[in-house]
């Protein structure tokens, strides 16, 4: 056996490998968020949020229409997903506790839950823009919607789990319905887990690219009506950064700035949220 | 006696009869939530066979023409008269390759990461670490793209790649994988450097999580007879967490896998299989992303059963690593 | 004295495991009845049948009969939820909802009842003071319940459970997580409730049986040893197990 100091060494030298690979990994964080600041930061100004996306070759413009669109979608994606993943979360951990089936829907989801989210767009037009013949706001938010559920399925099914049983019996011991007891207990008791997980939903779906492709594709101007392709900010930088376009490409960088900036404020807050509340 | 007991029971009976009937009225109510509840968790299943069946659906002209022979055929040329050729097997081999070298660098950073982030790791310091790490996977993976494209991709290009290309120039097999023929920003190896950032806040969480499940006497044990922290952890914490861990390194590989946007912008979308992987490539999310919304018929249908190829291959992956995962849990919870 | 629940041959299971082996035994109107034994003999097992809290967990069932006021509770048709909001139950440790003290409270009554806002007001005014706790929160019915103390917090939850104006009050061993003060005034309680409510009591502590029941059911591996008057079993119990237990030889 080697002496202990040689071995006191060699871990050393791997703890140390260990601190490296810790300082590499945050760096990425800090990188990405400088060239966003750098290069998004210029072209930020009131008129981002005031003007319409500007046809190619000129100077001015913003990205209303297409940061309308996005909140639209979210909230439609959010709006149709979470009340589903809800109650789906809440079946797994009340009613279908002790069912065969529960352990099966639970598996499926958590696949759901990693699946590519192109899969979801390819589905979703398949499923929706053939039949309707038209790529559409409608469109895009369900597959927001697809990937929103499997999200907050597996968050609600874990903080309703939390809730200890004597809560429930406590709730059913005066004589409650059940579904009182779910709504008016156990969701109240839940609840800061419940939003924490509907602000990681909202976050994930507030980037997401892939399944909006094709499936609203996107719209140089102002479209309020759901059931026409509407501008949104993932696939407008998508179209502007490709682009020789210097105007465009400035704007695609302050929506990337913007969007980072959204998606990781409602991470983070719904961390503090879920955080403080476990604190009580 | 009794008739006092019954004086006494007056009220309440009347306030039973009541209350009979407001529960009878709330018992519609609770049935219909908790049908509800129980037809959104069966939506969860039927999202899953709405999936396969329109991928179905839509791949099943190109499987009726292109046949097996469509995981083997190299060439892909959708405008090609009078009958496009269309194979997978070069998106098959991006994708495959691009994940490979993406596990091969974030796999040991990540297990880095979490060993630091529990075993030496001062308290204060944990959670800002953690956060930075775990933030990375909130950036959305067009960000990653933009940002492959525009920084990452000439950095590596200009100063990295031919660094790595004059230092394997002599060693055989390793000088056509690190050729220096076609270094540019487009390539399969910053494509996987990109998904290595980005699939490495998931190794590290699931890690920091598998090696907390660790009992902490086991490990008390062991220092309490002169082990080092490496020995430990190479002694203890890995044995006992293996399955977690490499359940997690499956569940990253899923991701890797399936990673759309951000490879799509700095893979160089191209349907060569090159030696190098320098060189251009592409994977099959990156030819969805890239090609669905131009084309048409068969070309679209060839498209989306590469989908439903990418779909079947993350399925797998997937169940093997959550399968291994609620292998750990069990485990701890016994 | 009038039997308020008669509990006949009841064989209770978890799963194939028999925990209750054919228990007979009343509840009379307006006494307190006490449960004591070893830990795992079924005195919490069979409060739990009383008001069917086994009904929420699959694989438990029970034979034989339990007359309430007559009607057998363990029939299929039976109305669980009228059961339970006419048995009470307060368990081991303070459940207190999420929510105000206020809300604690109103809130089962609302559902049962349509109420004013000053007749509401009023009845959660009185189901505090029937738990002995109205003096200690009236400036703070606006606070949170799990603000209170775990004392407080066990009188709140007595208080929402008498709110709803049940027959049978079951309380399983309520004060084990409890301070001696704290306990003393939940036994006080007890005390003061057995005028309106038909009481039964699982408690560990066989001084808080001697004081506040007078039947007492002394149980064993899911077997109703003895039953009697609570003097006769602390003073001249008939069975030698119970005399072992209460001399503290065991348990």
């Amino acid at each position: 056996m080697p002496s202990y100091s040689a071995r006191q060494r060699k871990s050393t030298i791997v703890m140390a490998l260990c601190l490296m690979a810790t300082l590499i990994g945050v760096v990425w964080l800090f990188l990405i968020l400088f060239s966003l600041l750098i290069n998004g930061l210029p072209g930020l100004s009131l008129a981002t949020f005031t003007e319409m996306t500007p046809p190619p070759g000129s100077h001015a413009g913003g990205l209303l229409n297409a940061i309308y669109g996005s909140v639209v979608m979210t909230i439609f994606g959010v709006g149709i997903g979470a009340p589903i993943g809800v109650l789906a979360g809440t079946y797994l951990a009340e009613y279908g506790r002790h069912s065969k089936v529960t352990p099966v829907i639970r598996f499926i989801n958590d696949i759901l839950l990693s699946a590519p989210s192109i899969i979801i767009g390819l589905f979703i037009y398949g499923a929706v823009v053939v039949p309707m013949r038209s790529f559409s706001a409608v469109a895009g938010s369900i597959a927001l919607a697809v990937i929103v559920i499997p999200v907050v399925v597996r968050t609600t099914e874990d903080m309703l789990l939390l809730v200890p049983n004597t809560l429930r019996e406590a709730a059913s011991a005066l004589g409650l319905p059940r579904s009182y007891v779910i709504r008016k207990v156990t969701y109240r008791a839940a609840r800061a887990g419940l939003i924490t997980g509907i602000l990681l939903a909202v976050a994930r779906v507030g980037g997401e690219t892939a399944p909006l492709l094709f499936t609203v594709l996107s719209n140089q101007f102002w479209s309020a009506n759901l059931l026409k392709p509407m501008a949104n900010l993932p696939v407008t930088i998508n179209n502007f950064i490709n682009n020789p376009d210097a105007n465009w490409k400035h704007l695609a960088w302050t929506g990337a700035l913007l969007i980072t900036v959204a998606v990781l404020s409602l991470n983070i807050s719904a961390r503090f949220f879920g955080a403080s509340k476990d604190g009580q | 006696m009794s008739t006092a007991d019954e004086t006494m029971q007056a009220i309440p009976h009347v306030a039973k009869q009541q209350r009979a009937r407001v529960l009878l009225g709330m018992a519609l109510g609770d049935k219909v939530f908790a049908l509800a509840t129980q037809v959104a968790a069966y939506l969860v299943l039927l999202v899953l066979a709405g999936i396969i069946l329109s991928l179905i659906v839509g791949a099943w002209p190109a499987m009726k023409a292109f046949g097996f022979e469509f995981l083997i055929t190299r060439r892909w040329a959708p405008q090609l008269e009078p009958e496009p050729v269309l194979g997978a097997l070069a998106p098959i081999y991006g994708t495959l390759v691009s994940s490979f070298i993406a596990m091969l660098i974030a796999v040991p950073f990540g297990l880095g990461i979490a060993i630091f982030l529990t075993e030496l790791c001062p308290h204060r310091l944990r959670k800002p670490v953690r956060l930075a790490i775990e933030l990375l996977a909130g950036i959305p993976s067009i960000i990653y793209g933009m940002w492959g494209f525009f920084v990452l991709g000439p950095f590596l290009a200009n100063y990295i790649e031919p660094s790595l290309v004059a230092a394997f120039a002599n060693i055989p097999v390793l000088n056509s994988i690190f050729s220096g023929e076609m270094v540019s920003n487009l390539s399969l190896f910053n494509a996987s450097l990109i998904l290595a950032i980005m699939i490495l806040p998931f190794i590290t969480a699931i890690a920091v999580d598998v090696f907390s499940t660790v009992p902490p006497v086991l490990k008390e044990a062991a220092y309490g007879i002169g082990c080092t922290t490496w020995e430990v952890v190479n002694n203890v914490v890995l044995p006992f967490t293996r399955v977690g861990v490499v359940g997690g390194v499956m569940l990253a590989l899923g991701r890797a896998l399936g990673e759309t946007m951000a490879v799509t912008f700095i893979i160089g979308n191209s349907f060569k299989i090159s030696g190098s992987i320098f060189a251009p490539s592409t994977t099959i999310s990156a030819a969805i992303a890239s090609e669905f919304a131009e084309s048409s018929g068969l070309h679209q249908s060839a498209l989306i059963l590469l989908g439903l190829l990418l779909f079947v291959l993350t399925f797998f992956v997937l169940a093997t690593a959550r399968f291994m995962l609620m292998r750990l849990e069990k485990r701890a919870g016994a | 004295m009038l039997e308020k629940i008669t509990v006949k041959d009841l064989k209770f299971y978890y799963g194939a495991n028999l925990a209750l082996k054919g228990i007979n035994i009343p509840l009379y109107a307006n006494k307190v009845t006490a449960f004591i034994g070893p830990s795992g003999c079924g005195k919490s097992t069979l409060l739990r049948v009383l008001n069917r809290m086994y009904d929420l967990y699959p694989g438990q069932h029970a034979e034989g009969q339990i007359l309430f006021d007559g009607r057998n509770i363990l029939e299929p048709g039976e109305d669980l939820n009228l059961l339970r909001s006419r048995i009470g139950m307060v368990f081991q440790k303070p459940t207190p909802f999420p929510m105000t003290i206020y809300d604690n409270i109103a809130f089962g009554l609302k559902l049962y009842e349509n109420l004013s806002k000053s007749e509401l007001d009023g009845r959660v005014e009185d189901a505090l003071k029937r738990a002995a706790l109205w003096t200690e929160v009236k400036d703070k019915l606006g606070a949170n319940g799990l603000s209170l103390s775990g004392g407080q917090q066990q009188r709140l939850c007595i208080a929402r459970t008498v709110a709803i104006k049940p027959e049978v009050i079951l309380f399983d061993e309520p004060c084990s997580a409890l301070d001696p003060i704290s306990t003393a005034k939940i036994e006080e309680l007890i005390d003061e409730l057995k005028h309106e409510y038909t009481i039964a009591i699982v408690t560990h502590n066989m001084q808080q049986a001697a004081r506040v029941s007078e039947h007492t059911a002394f149980m064993y591996l899911g077997e109703l040893v003895e039953f009697d008057e609570t003097s006769k079993i602390f003073t001249s119990p008939r069975d030698q197990r119970t005399q072992d237990y209460i001399t503290g030889r065991f348990g």
